[in-house]
């Protein structure tokens, strides 16, 4: 039994930040989970399909759709939880919009993980000015022991304010571990029923809808004003230091541990107070304002943008304190950089300018140890050995490069979103959201009456093809553009950890599911459809051809090979890889080592005290394609039984 | 004469808009291949020298190797370069019929060098419609199948390149100037590689003015509205006539011909070489009879070729008129004048124009962890 449903209250684990959001939302005793798949956000979907046979989980097939499948379960009574990276509430924010106006029934969850510093992103957006926007309480673990207490407490607040509630993650939280302090797990009635006689504006028994807004959008405000109230004397909002501070950090979520990492470091402990928010939006006065009132310097320690700074700001502003006593830093004064993840040694660096310090933090023998340790050669990040997607960036960049015309393709959010660096061959020209190279290239596709011969191909991997290509592929049919889509279908969302989707036939749990067949849909789209294997480097690229000097239209090419990682194929090999030392010529080849300067699998090793390539034997996933590209046929592979 | 790689070659040939796509550069790496007609870059390569460059005969054409490598004799600057003997010549009585620009002796000495075991296969320019497309041949009916002019660029010299690689030897090619000297410089092994083996069998070179860049006349084409697929032949006569006869399926049409030049590849304006100095053989048009070829019999396995043709009878030979080779030296001359002045106006003459190029490596995204 997972530690996650042990019944022993008080017992105190290390877990996981996202574990602790599971036991949280365990402790509320919800019955619905859904989310789709995005790190750091990802093991809580997870987790919860895998420990618990009592609640449906679900990786719907896009964050709206989570969104609505957990909103359907609170309207028929149920405690639920949605589950996103941040770019997920994007995309989800249609619905949150109005759900947030029409309200809901049993306590709703939303939990957002941000990616401060896009460790694993193309962006650095912010879920919590969503709170603001969509006007619904959010709250802001600062530790692992928080994390399991707000998500819990997060559903209590969603029932007595009928309304979704945020609670924000970032990846130091979700990803890291801490100690957790187990609560009661609850044995809740599941019955699911959905009410809709009562009246129209009845919460619980009326249908549950935006309109009449007037009406709804002042009940919703006046909700919220409860929960400010709620908030006043919140034990998540916190203060640790002296009773009247030469300088206050006011910080939220993990910034709070690093804060006090750094004043416990610097050893400021009877010269700056910390007060950390928890029940960040709406942001409570009464806490914030009896600080402020003992202070005259204070630093906002928070990530990305200016949050807490500016709610305090506004707060102040309309409060009775004298604002000439107080000075204000953060991201606003430059003491806090405005973009990247908060580190410790931002905090010192912003103290040290404060508090005029002239702080030593490393220790004396750190660079000695540093200069020690062995040179580490640079590495640029790129695809694993064996993995289909280089094949496939191989055999687009090839084809683009021999049409000559300039074609290019317009890139989508996955492993393959790599295709933009060296390792992709520099063949992606336009990264954005999910499902956007497909749209974008719609739009390419329509733009040959103002001149542009230019072929356009997109990509887009076989869960993000059902996350959000296909209305852009419908977009482009009905229009008559015309470009090339090439599913990179690699049988699994593979980034993030080969969660299921709509294209197998297993759902969540790994019970069988009807299928979805992704060439199938495209054809009943109206598209021109071929299924390829990109490691059959000759026969993608003919295939390739053909679609880009066709007549035009919307054309698919469907690239099917599993992930080199993906569970069926790990620790498997289709071939035994060798180079035939006597037919590898080496730098007199003339191929200017295509396989290891160019096609640089790391399977594959340039040895260059003998001027030969070589196949690193622990690496190699034995796919065999480097054989196709070596123009000696010096590489060569034996098929393995 | 500064042996240089990819790099000058793309950037000065390719990009400078001074490739003819004669394909001698082509197939003979990983990186430069030709596809439809043109020379594509496919991938990056920075080697400081290559065959690539060294093939190209845009990049400096080295007269002096090539002619004590090709013929065992110093190089004399004759416009028409080095030669045995020049006849006037047409297919044998016992030659097929063909459907010939003029008399046929290309396609005869082909299937004469085929069918006499000279060569193995023969690298030749066939058509697809009205597009060129190298082929490998090996039987007399598909050498008639590639007979009569083209008169747009194909890189046949890349089709002889991948031939080479695959392991094919005693290849025969036929190609234009531009094609037959980058092959020529190939056969001198400039990279001195010690796996070298020539796969020329015999190299049989045409009389070349001009080509047109397939895509120009295409584009062209369509502007006259006409259907390449509906082309069923093309002729340019010579000077002085003023239009290209196209035969279509509803009949002749006439194109002038000042608007076809305008589609002629910028690069050809450089090219010293009509009459394909670096070969074996060299075949043209006969001014003053259209029924005949000028040929111009160059190194002793290109006589040593006729004279079995014609012992076979599938080539007919006669003494030419002093007139017809003067003629020919005067249109040579002129055209050797006319490119080293466009070269120099070009600054291909120009010392820097042999100097290595640095190129900065294009910036990737550091700090992308």
């Amino acid at each position: 039994m997972s530690l996650l449903t042990r019944d022993n209250p008080g017992e105190t684990h290390l877990m996981m930040g996202n574990e602790a959001i599971v036991r949280g939302a365990l402790e509320a005793g919800i019955s619905v989970a859904a989310g789709y798949p995005g790190t750091p956000s990802s093991e809580i979907i997870e987790t919860l399909a895998k420990i618990s046979d009592d609640i449906y989980t679900e990786w719907s097939v896009n964050e709206k759709v989570a969104l609505e499948v957990a909103a359907a379960a609170s309207f028929a009574g149920l405690r639920s939880l949605a589950v996103m990276k941040q770019p997920g509430v994007n995309v989800a924010a249609d619905f949150l919009m109005h759900l947030a106006l029409s309200g809901v029934r049993a306590g709703m969850v939303i939990v957002a993980a941000d990616d401060p510093g896009a460790l694993s992103s193309v962006n650095e957006g912010e879920t919590r000015l969503y709170a603001k926007l969509m006007e619904i309480p959010m709250l802001e673990p600062g530790n692992f022991q928080e994390a399991r207490q707000m998500t819990c407490w997060a559903f209590e607040l969603s029932e007595t304010l009928h309304m979704p509630v945020l609670v924000r993650t970032v990846t130091r939280l979700s990803h890291a571990s801490g100690n957790v302090t187990l609560g009661k797990l609850p044995k809740p009635d599941r019955k699911a029923f959905f009410q809709f006689n009562g009246d129209m504006l009845d919460p619980m028994e009326g249908p549950i809808m935006s309109p009449p807004v007037g009406i709804k959008h002042d009940s919703q405000q006046k909700k919220l004003e409860q929960a400010a109230q709620l908030f006043e004397d919140s034990p998540f909002n916190t203060y640790g230091g002296p009773e009247s501070p030469e300088l206050l950090i006011i910080t939220t979520s993990i910034c709070d541990l690093y804060s006090k990492e750094v004043v416990a470091l610097l050893n400021l402990e009877d010269r700056v107070g910390i007060l950390k928010i928890g029940t960040t939006w709406p942001l409570p006065a009464q806490p914030v304002l009896e600080r402020l009132a003992r202070t005259r310097n204070v630093l906002f320690v928070e990530e990305v943008q200016p949050f807490i700074e500016e709610a305090v700001k506004v707060l102040v502003a309309g409060s009775h304190l004298d604002l000439s006593s107080l000075t204000f830093y953060g991201k606003y004064s430059r003491h806090i950089p405005t973009a990247g993840e908060m580190t410790p040694e931002r905090v010192t660096a912003a103290l040290s300018t404060l508090l005029q310090l002239e702080p030593d933090p490393v220790s004396q023998d750190y660079p000695p140890r540093g200069t020690a340790l062995p040179p580490i050669p640079p590495r640029e990040i790129s695809f694993c050995p064996g993995c289909p997607h280089r094949a496939s960036f191989f055999s687009i960049n090839t084809v683009l490069q021999l049409d000559n015309r300039q074609g290019f393709t317009c890139g989508d959010i996955g492993c393959y979103s790599m295709g933009m660096l060296p390792g992709g061959f520099f063949t992606l020209k336009t990264l954005h959201s999910m499902g956007s190279g497909s749209g974008l290239a719609s739009g390419f596709g329509k733009l040959e009456k103002f001149g542009m011969n230019q072929p356009v191909v997109a990509v887009c991997g076989d869960s993000t093809f059902f996350h959000s290509a296909m209305p852009p592929l419908v977009n482009a049919v009905h229009n008559r553009s015309s470009f090339t889509l090439v599913v990179l279908d690699n049988s699994g969302t593979a980034m993030t950890g080969f969660q299921p989707h709509p294209g197998l036939p297993v759902d969540t749990k790994g019970d069988q599911a009807p299928p979805i067949d992704i060439e199938k849909v495209c054809r009943a789209m109206g598209a021109t459809t071929r299924t390829c294997d990109p490691f059959d480097l000759e026969a993608t690229q003919k295939q390739l051809l053909e679609f880009i000097n066709g007549d035009g239209g919307v054309r698919v090419l469907i690239l099917k090979q599993a992930c080199a990682l993906s569970p069926e194929k790990r620790h498997t090999r289709a071939f035994e890889v060798t180079v035939d030392p006597d037919s590898c010529l080496g730098e007199a080849c003339g191929c200017n080592r295509i396989c290891t300067r160019v096609f640089s699998c790391p399977g594959l090793l340039w040895d260059a005290e003998n001027n030969q390539a070589t196949i690193n034997d622990v690496l190699c996933a034995g796919c065999g394609v480097c054989a196709s590209v070596c123009p000696q046929n010096a590489i060569q592979r034996k098929e393995l039984p | 004469m500064q042996l240089l790689g990819p790099t000058e070659l793309s950037h000065r040939i390719l990009k400078g808009d001074l490739c003819t796509s004669c394909g001698a550069c082509a197939d003979l790496c990983p990186y430069l291949k030709s596809h439809g007609g043109k020379i594509a870059s496919v991938f990056s390569c920075d080697r400081e020298t290559g065959r690539c460059y060294a093939a190209c005969p845009k990049t400096g054409v080295n007269e002096t190797v090539l002619s004590e490598a090709l013929f065992s004799t110093p190089w004399r600057a004759d416009p028409l370069g080095h030669y045995r003997k020049i006849y006037m010549a047409k297919q044998g009585i016992k030659a097929s019929k063909g459907r010939f620009q003029n008399g046929g002796t290309v396609s005869a000495l082909v299937i004469a060098a085929l069918e006499q075991g000279v060569i193995d296969k023969a690298v030749l320019t066939g058509s697809d419609g009205i597009m060129p497309r190298p082929r490998i041949v090996t039987t007399p009916e598909q050498v008639l199948e590639c007979a009569a002019s083209k008169y747009i660029a194909a890189p046949t010299a890349a089709r002889l390149n991948r031939a080479a690689t695959e392991g094919d030897t005693n290849l025969g090619m036929v190609g234009t100037p531009c094609q037959m000297t980058g092959l020529a410089t190939l056969r001198t092994n400039p990279l001195a590689r010690s796996d070298f083996k020539d796969p020329m069998g015999i190299a049989i070179g045409l009389f070349c003015t001009w080509a047109l860049s397939g895509e120009g006349f295409l584009s062209y084409l369509d502007q006259q509205k006409i259907d390449p697929s509906a082309i069923r032949s093309m002729d340019i006569p010579p000077p002085p006539a003023e239009n290209a006869r196209l035969t279509l399926a509803e009949g002749v049409k006439k194109l002038p011909l000042d608007e076809i030049r305008k589609r002629v590849l910028p690069g050809c304006s450089v090219c010293p070489d009509m009459t394909a100095l670096w070969t074996d053989l060299s075949v043209g048009a006969l001014e003053e009879n259209p029924e005949w070829n000028t040929l111009i019999v160059r190194s002793e396995r290109g006589e040593a070729l006729v004279n079995r043709a014609v012992e076979a009878g599938l080539l007919e030979i006669r003494p030419i008129s002093q007139t017809s080779v003067d003629n020919l030296t005067l249109a040579a001359t002129n055209k050797r004048k006319r490119a080293l002045a466009a070269q120099e106006r070009l600054g291909m003459l120009d010392p820097a124009f042999q100097n290595p190029l640095e190129i900065q490596p294009k910036q990737t995204i550091m700090g992308f962890r």
